[in-house]
């Protein structure tokens, strides 16, 4: 088990820039995931790693070894591919074994050694299978097998659970975080599935267009987003553009609205007269019918409602924005209903602009 | 500073990629090429540019002079009537004398010199050929009709290559005592001419009559893979009938059209059979005044290579150059990779539209003629092969086995035979090594020179086979002279490098299908485990392409064992090592007088029956259809 460390790594192909300069320091032992819409860079980096790609620039370390120019197959490296890539030839057992008999393990090592892991992930009794003869959650038990079982240095994860339906998805998720936890195994992880970052991760990476748009815990992530990018993309939010007013000592950020509205929000890394946006979860809002006192109480009127079973989602509209807002259980307001809003000032946030 | 640093990572990546399996691979594949088919086109012209040991263009200059080459006039008598009387004996005693009218097509032209001659053949061979496959192609892509299956499968027969028996066929159904003529002189008395179609207007119809369905399956192809949605979107917007086809199908199918309109155009220039088969039903005539007979006999009648004369590598010069502009005029339109396999598996069904009566009756009137004829040849080979037809006039007289048993029986068909057989397997473990190591390199690795490697494997199918024997011959009798390598002394060993080369497009072609079908993460989770490149190369990725390897190879092997310009001119410098090939140009040439044809009719059904099983077998494995091109 090591640590794994990318120093200013770039790489491009042809005149495209897959990752931008990409510094990242990953602990030993951690759950880390690479997070970001598809085409962010977030599987080259994956792949980087692995050695089945080579950076431009930059260099790569594992525990302070500089592993950039070693091949794929000297860095061993545990790889679980998206599409799994089971070899249709061999059964689940040889599948499984191969990594240790290009290790040359004696032939009884290998079996105890294949059966441990087959063990471990539940799939005992079908080692003689094929790989076509397998569910599709089955598959992807075996591509985990196989990259466990030579005790890699480091696991590495791409989209391994985006080829599974919602519920065995789920389910998956605490498997491998479990099977994490029991392994101490460094794990990097690559997700566009914000969900699934939320609930492996010790830690996110989130990506866009090739560059590390922030890291942090899921908590740090969700509540204190560093830029408008990371708070869109992670869970739902409405956003207000405006400019900084005033800025207190506390770090509230006093924001006035295009259209004039004055909102207090939790200031992050905004500076006074900066051009901001505040992001407003659903959670941080308060519908009422009658008026509501204290401060950010604002006058809407309910555009649209959805009723989704366990919540029950509104678009109202405040000003010229449209603000997302939830309550739990059955609907209790209406479309075109005059409302009071409250925004909780210490939970939502203004925030830098994208740069592009 | 940035150039040095950008040369710097590029001796690196360099360094990762040349694995010790990819130096392997490229060394094998480079050797391969520069030594079977470089340095022998090079040493051609050598042989055609340098005289007395310096450059000159003076043997082009004396072919320019010579009549025979460049005819100045043409002959353009294209048809001449002959009137003989004859004296017959009636049964009462008294002599009377009868007309003999003969109608000669091509006997005495167009003859334009053997140059112009094999451009003129070659050139209306591609456009016959090209109109008849396009309009068979598009009947058989976008109607339904009543037997349409079975013209399905009469419309490749064609391709089943009998070299030079199908020539005699056709000569022996058009000459003066065939089929044709006792039709149309003696059953339905339309005239009294004798109609007799000789020289290059004979070369044409043979030729057309064996290479349209190469036109025909490739635009197939190409039609059977236009997105339907194209043409509907196009008749949304008001187009239809030939503007839909001339705005909207026809650039879209052009590639096709293109590449196999190439092919035949190349395959025409140097075929040999048709020459060497009507001079077997007819004797000598203009229809072997053509480049590449010109070569073969050249080099045929000269017992070393200092009686042969400079002409015949001028001339082998001239059909490369012919054949490259042919090849890399069309390069724009279709990459190279197109040419030896096309996989006709199309996804869309519909815009499949069934006929009416009007329109099947239509479609028969051009179908029917067209497999008829076509594949008249095939069956004339078969016919010969059963019965005596080859003596017996117009109609057979009676079925035999002699011909056929005399595959096994007689010593010097057998002992041919078991000469492809032996060329034709060591061919296919080269081709093997060298093609997968090709398509390997061409589709997984990242270095300088991947898509010249990928020319290199793809482009034999473009040279002349006449040009690589000649070359051979040069190279090899030159340089190997008096060693196991001189082709004057030992042709079978080069043959089985010609084979190698020359067939070697259809297995890359294939193994590069399977490559590109095969997702590269299986490799990469290999490389992943920790196993070496060459370690994957063996254990995951051959499994997986396995299939593609023993179809292309398939291939490869059957049209290696009808192999006929290298077979024909390599063979004939030591007649006991002759492939099939060889053997049935001698008997063919020589039938005129001795009527032995019969055993190259049994001979072209042998290897008619190899190409049907080898097919089935490829197409059984690869699990697709594949359009396949031969010659």
């Amino acid at each position: 088990m090591v640590g794994v460390k990318l120093v200013n790594v770039t790489k491009k192909f042809k005149d495209v820039v897959a990752v931008d300069h990409v510094t990242l320091e990953i602990k030993h032992g951690e759950f880390f995931t690479l997070l970001g819409p598809s085409g962010c860079g977030k599987t080259t980096t994956l792949r980087l790693i692995a050695g089945l790609e080579y950076p431009d620039e930059g260099r790569i370390y594992f525990d302070g070894q500089d592993v950039t120019d070693l091949p794929p197959y000297k860095r061993n490296t545990g790889m679980v591919f998206q599409n799994y890539a089971l070899w249709p030839h061999m059964t689940v057992f040889d599948n499984i074994a191969y990594g240790l008999k290009v290790r040359r393990l004696p032939k009884d090592e290998i079996r105890k050694k294949v059966y441990e892991v087959l063990d471990l992930i539940k799939l005992k009794g079908l080692e003689r299978r094929y790989p076509t003869q397998l569910s599709g959650g089955q598959q992807q038990r075996v591509a985990l097998a196989r990259a466990l079982v030579i005790e890699p240095q480091v696991l590495l994860l791409d989209e391994p659970l985006s080829n599974l339906d919602a519920k065995l998805r789920e389910e998956m998720r605490f498997e491998i975080k479990e099977l994490q936890r029991k392994l101490k195994i460094t794990t990097i992880y690559v997700t566009h599935d914000q969900a699934e970052a939320m609930v492996l991760a010790d830690r996110i990476a989130v990506m866009n267009r090739g560059r590390i748009i922030q890291v942090g815990s899921p908590d740090e992530i969700y509540s204190s987003p560093t830029n408008e990018f990371v708070a869109q993309f992670i869970g739902i939010t409405t956003l207000i553009e405006g400019k900084v007013r005033d800025l207190t000592d506390e770090g509230v950020a006093l924001v006035e609205s295009e259209d004039g509205l004055l909102i207090r929000a939790r200031a992050i890394n905004v500076t006074k007269g900066e051009r901001v946006k505040v992001s407003v979860r659903p959670e941080h809002v308060i519908m009422s019918r009658t008026p509501l006192s204290g401060e950010n109480v604002f006058k809407g009127e309910v555009e649209k409602v959805a009723y989704l079973g366990n919540i029950t989602e509104y678009r109202v509209k405040l000003g010229k924005w449209i603000l997302r807002v939830q309550n739990t259980g059955s609907r209790l307001f209406k479309e075109g209903e005059k409302v009071y809003l409250k925004l909780d000032p210490f939970n939502i946030v203004a925030v830098k602009l994208c740069e592009y | 500073m940035k150039l040095a640093k950008n040369f710097n990572e590029g001796i690196r990546r360099l360094r990762r990629e040349l694995d010790r399996l990819t130096v392997t691979q490229l060394v094998i594949t480079i050797m391969v090429i520069t030594i079977f088919l470089i340095l022998p086109i090079f040493s051609i012209l050598y042989k055609a540019f340098i005289y007395h040991g310096s450059p000159s263009l003076i043997y082009f200059r004396e072919l320019l002079d010579n009549p025979l080459m460049f005819k100045y006039p043409p002959s353009l008598d294209i048809a001449v009537f002959v009137e003989r009387y004859k004296f017959k004996v009636l049964s009462n005693g008294t002599r009377v004398l009868i007309p003999l009218k003969t109608l000669y097509i091509g006997g005495r032209g167009p003859d334009f010199g053997y140059v112009f001659n094999s451009l003129f053949v070659s050139s209306v061979v591609t456009l016959t050929a090209s109109v008849l496959g396009l309009i068979a192609a598009f009947i058989m892509a976008r109607y339904d009709f009543p037997g349409k299956g079975i013209f399905r499968v009469l419309l490749i027969i064609p391709l089943l290559a009998t070299p030079f028996v199908n020539a005699y066929v056709i000569g022996k159904v058009l000459g003066p005592g065939g089929l044709l003529n006792f039709v149309l002189r003696d059953l339905l008395h339309l005239t009294d001419y004798t109609v007799v179609i000789v020289g290059l207007p004979a070369v044409i119809l043979v030729q057309t009559l064996s290479y349209f369905p190469i036109v025909y399956l490739n635009v197939l192809a190409s039609l059977i893979n236009v997105d339907p949605t194209m043409e509907e979107q196009a008749e949304n917007v008001g187009a239809h009938g030939l503007r839909l086809f001339r705005t909207i199908t026809l650039p879209l199918i052009k590639p096709g059209l293109a590449s196999g309109a190439t092919l035949v155009f190349i395959f025409s220039l140097e075929d040999l059979g048709a020459p060497i088969g009507l001079s077997g039903a007819f004797g000598d005539g203009l229809h072997n005044r053509l480049m590449s007979f010109y070569v073969y006999d050249e080099f045929k009648k000269a017992l070393t290579l200092e009686q042969v004369h400079a002409s015949a590598y001028v001339i082998s010069v001239i059909m490369l150059l012919i054949a490259s502009i042919a090849f890399l005029s069309i390069k724009k339109y279709v990459s190279l990779r197109q040419y030896a396999m096309l996989s006709k598996g199309g996804r869309w069904r519909f815009r499949i539209r069934k006929l009416g009566i009007k329109g099947t009756l239509l479609a028969y009137c051009f179908l029917a003629p067209l497999v008829m004829v076509a594949a008249l040849p095939q069956i004339g080979v078969l016919v010969l092969s059963l019965t005596d037809w080859a003596t017996s006039g117009v109609f057979p007289t009676k079925l035999t086995v002699e011909w056929l048993s005399s595959l096994v029986t007689k010593a010097d068909v057998t002992s041919a035979i078991k000469n492809s057989l032996t060329y034709s397997s060591l061919a296919i473990l080269i081709i093997i090594t060298v093609g997968t190591s090709a398509a390997y390199i061409a589709a997984r690795r990242d270095i300088p020179g991947r898509d010249l490697i990928d020319l290199l494997v793809t482009i034999p199918i473009a040279i002349p086979g006449i040009i690589v024997a000649v070359g051979y011959l040069v190279l090899f009798g030159t340089v190997f002279s008096n060693s196991l390598m001189d082709p004057f002394i030992n042709p079978g060993l080069l043959l089985i490098f010609s084979y190698s080369v020359r067939r070697l497009p259809f297995t890359t072609r294939t193994v590069f299908a399977g490559l590109q079908q095969t997702h590269v993460s299986l490799e990469e989770a290999a490389l992943n485990l920790g196993a070496s490149r060459a370690r994957t190369f063996f254990t995951i990725t051959i499994p997986l392409i396995a299939a593609n390897i023993i179809g292309g190879a398939l291939l490869s092997f059957v049209y290696a064992m009808s192999e006929v310009s290298t077979s024909l001119i390599l063979g004939s410098r030591n007649p006991a090592q002759g492939p099939i090939t060889f053997l049935m140009s001698q008997v063919i040439y020589a039938s005129a007088a001795v009527g032995t044809v019969s055993i190259a009719a049994a001979l072209g059904v042998l290897l008619m029956g190899l190409q049907v099983t080898a097919i089935t077998l490829s197409n059984y494995i690869l699990k697709q259809r594949v359009a396949f091109l031969g010659v």
